[in-house]
């Protein structure tokens, strides 16, 4: 507590004590020559000898209360300091665990009991959750591409991932043109894809049905590119006749394991751009027995229903071809 | 042989150097190995050529056989002469299916139909590429086999490359080239080069594009290890910005080897001086020519250096962006006569 002395009264109580040593100087003359009123002023009973209790109370309690105070900082600023140390603690605990989960690491449980943090384990794990989720939705939102903003908003650049069996595949980009209408602004989308027949349709009615689209051709020409790059490095079992850019048609010449082995000519014609399987094959041969067999009616069944290299694996395995 | 054959071979003979002269003639597959073998490369070119003749005499050649040789040269040194490109438009639903087989068969069909005497050959290269040898004649008179005409198309694309084309026959080919590839219509490219490598890596994108996706960001493949330690650039910011910017507009790496871009200005002049525009009501005319001998190699390193102020101006990048390299500019923007001719495909 601290006593509020007003200043008026230290000033009283100042002159008060030099007033009353100036009176009381030579002591027996000052009584003797004084009133009996002023005499009754300056004794301890009256007003200034109230000033003068008052004084010495405050310049008590003062001392008092400084060494209280004093006291009272020390322990605060030990608590704040133990305070701090705990706050630093914990602040180094939460940049580890935030690390260990943004790098992907198991957080070890029994550690974060021991030190306990698992209130705050728990906590950071949902923020991020949430994050994660949040950004899962806007990706949702603008179906799941890559999005990435250039030349300040006007336009955005997109991104098509190509796989095929596991295997990616190559990566086409295609700039959008934002400002007055959607339209394609550039691409490295080969040629002889039909991008102009699709724009035309669906790009101005909507978007994700475009890049939607976009992506399923896109997947499954480099579906049957890959299928054909397959087919060619099988040398000697099957030798590609014909195919082109947009790769929806393949003509291969297998050799026929028979007594005398003969010439097989397979034609698999992609009707469907949307797809890597073939919707139709056709097996010719000189000998139209061979045609006809079970074997290769078999064999034409594999090819519609496989990827065309795995279908020549398998009929290499099974004896059909060489 | 008549006097025709002799005449092609002997002007095919007569521009090739001696050296190449031997794999040309393997590759014809039209004399025998000992007749190869008799034939000394290091004799003067009219010696070479007559013993072609005598030997084509004496396997009994004919002119067919040495067209297919022109073709094969010009398949192998494609860049001679000034090519021209053209764009089909207004593509069919049933386009997509268009067969090789199907093609060659109604182009040839249609060009038989209008003209009586026309010779046509076609060969597919194996890059997909079909090349067609035309040698024009008309109703009275045999095809002229010393101007042949050579089209080179991509089936499924768009584009359609030209050499040696007269005006009388051009509308021809174009109806051809239009019923064959089940297209509407056929219009020009406003894109001429020297060479044809050029203008095909150009149109179908057989050169490195950069787009500002995160992966590409990092273009830079600068020589680190040649640069000091001590040396720290001030600008390095600003030079990777510029060094994207370039790429994104004009490729990255290796770029096609156009020589020229020209800009022909259909504008009014606007001075700074006490002319105000009623003054002038002609145009003024002009025409802007950039030469070089990789033109879009030079572009770039005129932004990618900082000579050239960034954004990249439209009028450059529609180069590539177009594929072409002749425009009109007129005053309404220098975009709108090219905007007429759309996007590329």
């Amino acid at each position: 507590m601290q006593v509020f002395l007003p200043k008026a009264v230290n000033q009283i109580s100042w002159s008060s004590t030099h007033f009353m040593r100036v009176i009381r100087g030579p002591d027996s003359e000052c009584q003797r020559r004084t009133p009996p009123s002023v005499t009754a002023a300056i004794t301890p009973e009256g007003v200034l000898g109230h000033l003068m209790a008052l004084e010495r109370e405050g310049m008590g309690q003062q001392d008092q209360h400084e060494s209280q105070r004093l006291e009272m900082l020390k322990a605060r600023a030990v608590t704040l300091r133990a305070k701090r140390d705990q706050l630093k603690h914990q602040t180094d605990v939460v940049k580890i665990l935030k690390d260990k989960i943004s790098t992907d690491l198991p957080l070890d449980d029994d550690a974060a009991a021991a030190g306990g943090f698992t209130e705050l384990q728990k906590s950071l794990l949902t923020a991020w959750r949430m994050q994660l989720k949040d950004l899962q939705r806007a990706h949702h939102l603008i179906g799941g591409y890559d999005l990435v903003e250039c030349k300040e908003g006007k336009s955005v650049c997109v991104s098509f991932h190509t796989a095929f069996e596991g295997v990616y595949l190559e990566t086409y980009n295609m700039e959008l043109d934002l400002t007055r209408t959607v339209q394609i602004s550039r691409h490295n989308i080969p040629p002889s894809f039909p991008l102009e027949s699709f724009a035309k349709q669906i790009l101005q009615k909507d978007l994700k049905a475009f890049l939607q689209t976009l992506s399923q051709n896109l997947n499954a020409l480099a579906a049957r590119r890959r299928q054909v790059c397959l087919l060619k490095e099988l040398v000697g079992s099957v030798e590609v006749m014909e195919s082109n850019q947009l790769c929806n048609i393949l003509v291969l010449m297998c050799t026929a394991q028979s007594e005398s082995p003969k010439a097989v000519l397979c034609t698999l014609e992609y009707a469907d751009l949307t797809q890597c399987l073939p919707t139709r094959v056709r097996i010719e041969c000189e000998d139209k027995t061979l045609s006809q067999s079970p074997q290769w009616k078999k064999n034409q069944s594999l090819l519609l229903e496989s990827p065309a290299h795995t279908a020549v694996l398998t009929m290499r395995r099974m004896g059909s071809i060489a | 042989m008549d006097a025709q054959a002799t005449s092609v071979l002997n002007r095919i003979i007569r521009r090739i150097p001696n050296k190449n002269i031997e794999n040309l003639l393997k590759k014809w597959n039209c004399l025998s190995a000992e007749q190869l073998r008799a034939l000394d490369y290091t004799r003067p070119k009219w010696m070479i050529v007559e013993h072609v003749i005598s030997f084509c005499e004496e396997n009994r050649l004919n002119l067919k056989h040495i067209t297919n040789l022109e073709m094969i040269y010009h398949i192998e040194n494609p860049d001679q002469g000034t090519w021209y490109a053209c764009q089909l438009a207004e593509a069919q639903d049933d386009a997509v299916c268009v067969e090789l087989t199907q093609f060659k068969e109604h182009f040839k069909a249609h060009l038989h139909g209008v003209i009586r005497h026309i010779s046509i050959k076609m060969k597919k290269h194996e890059d997909e590429a079909v090349w067609i040898r035309i040698a024009w004649g008309d109703n009275f008179s045999k095809p002229n086999h010393l101007k042949p005409t050579y089209v080179v198309h991509h089936l499924h694309t768009s584009y359609v490359f030209i050499s040696n084309l007269v005006a009388k026959h051009k509308i021809f080919l174009c109806q051809a080239l239009v019923i064959a590839t089940k297209h509407g219509s056929i219009k020009d490219g406003h894109l001429s080069t020297k060479s044809l490598t050029a203008m095909r890596d150009l149109l179908l994108r057989r050169y490195q594009q950069a787009f500002p996706n995160e992966q590409s960001r990092i273009l830079q493949d600068r020589n680190t290890l040649s640069s000091h330690p001590c040396i720290g650039k001030e600008h390095s910011d600003h030079e990777e910005m510029r060094h994207q910017m370039s790429c994104e507009a004009f490729g990255h790496g290796p770029s096609p080897k156009l020589e020229t871009a020209v800009y022909r200005l259909e504008t009014r002049y606007r001075g700074n001086g006490n002319h105000t525009l009623s003054d002038r009501e002609e145009f003024f005319r002009g025409v802007v020519r950039f030469s070089s001998s990789s033109l879009l190699d030079s572009l770039r390193h005129c932004v990618a250096s900082g000579m050239a102020e960034g954004p990249v101006t439209p009028l450059l990048s529609a180069i590539t962006q177009r594929g072409r390299n002749y425009f009109v500019i007129t005053d309404k923007g220098p975009g709108v006569s090219s905007q007429a001719s759309a996007q590329r495909a």
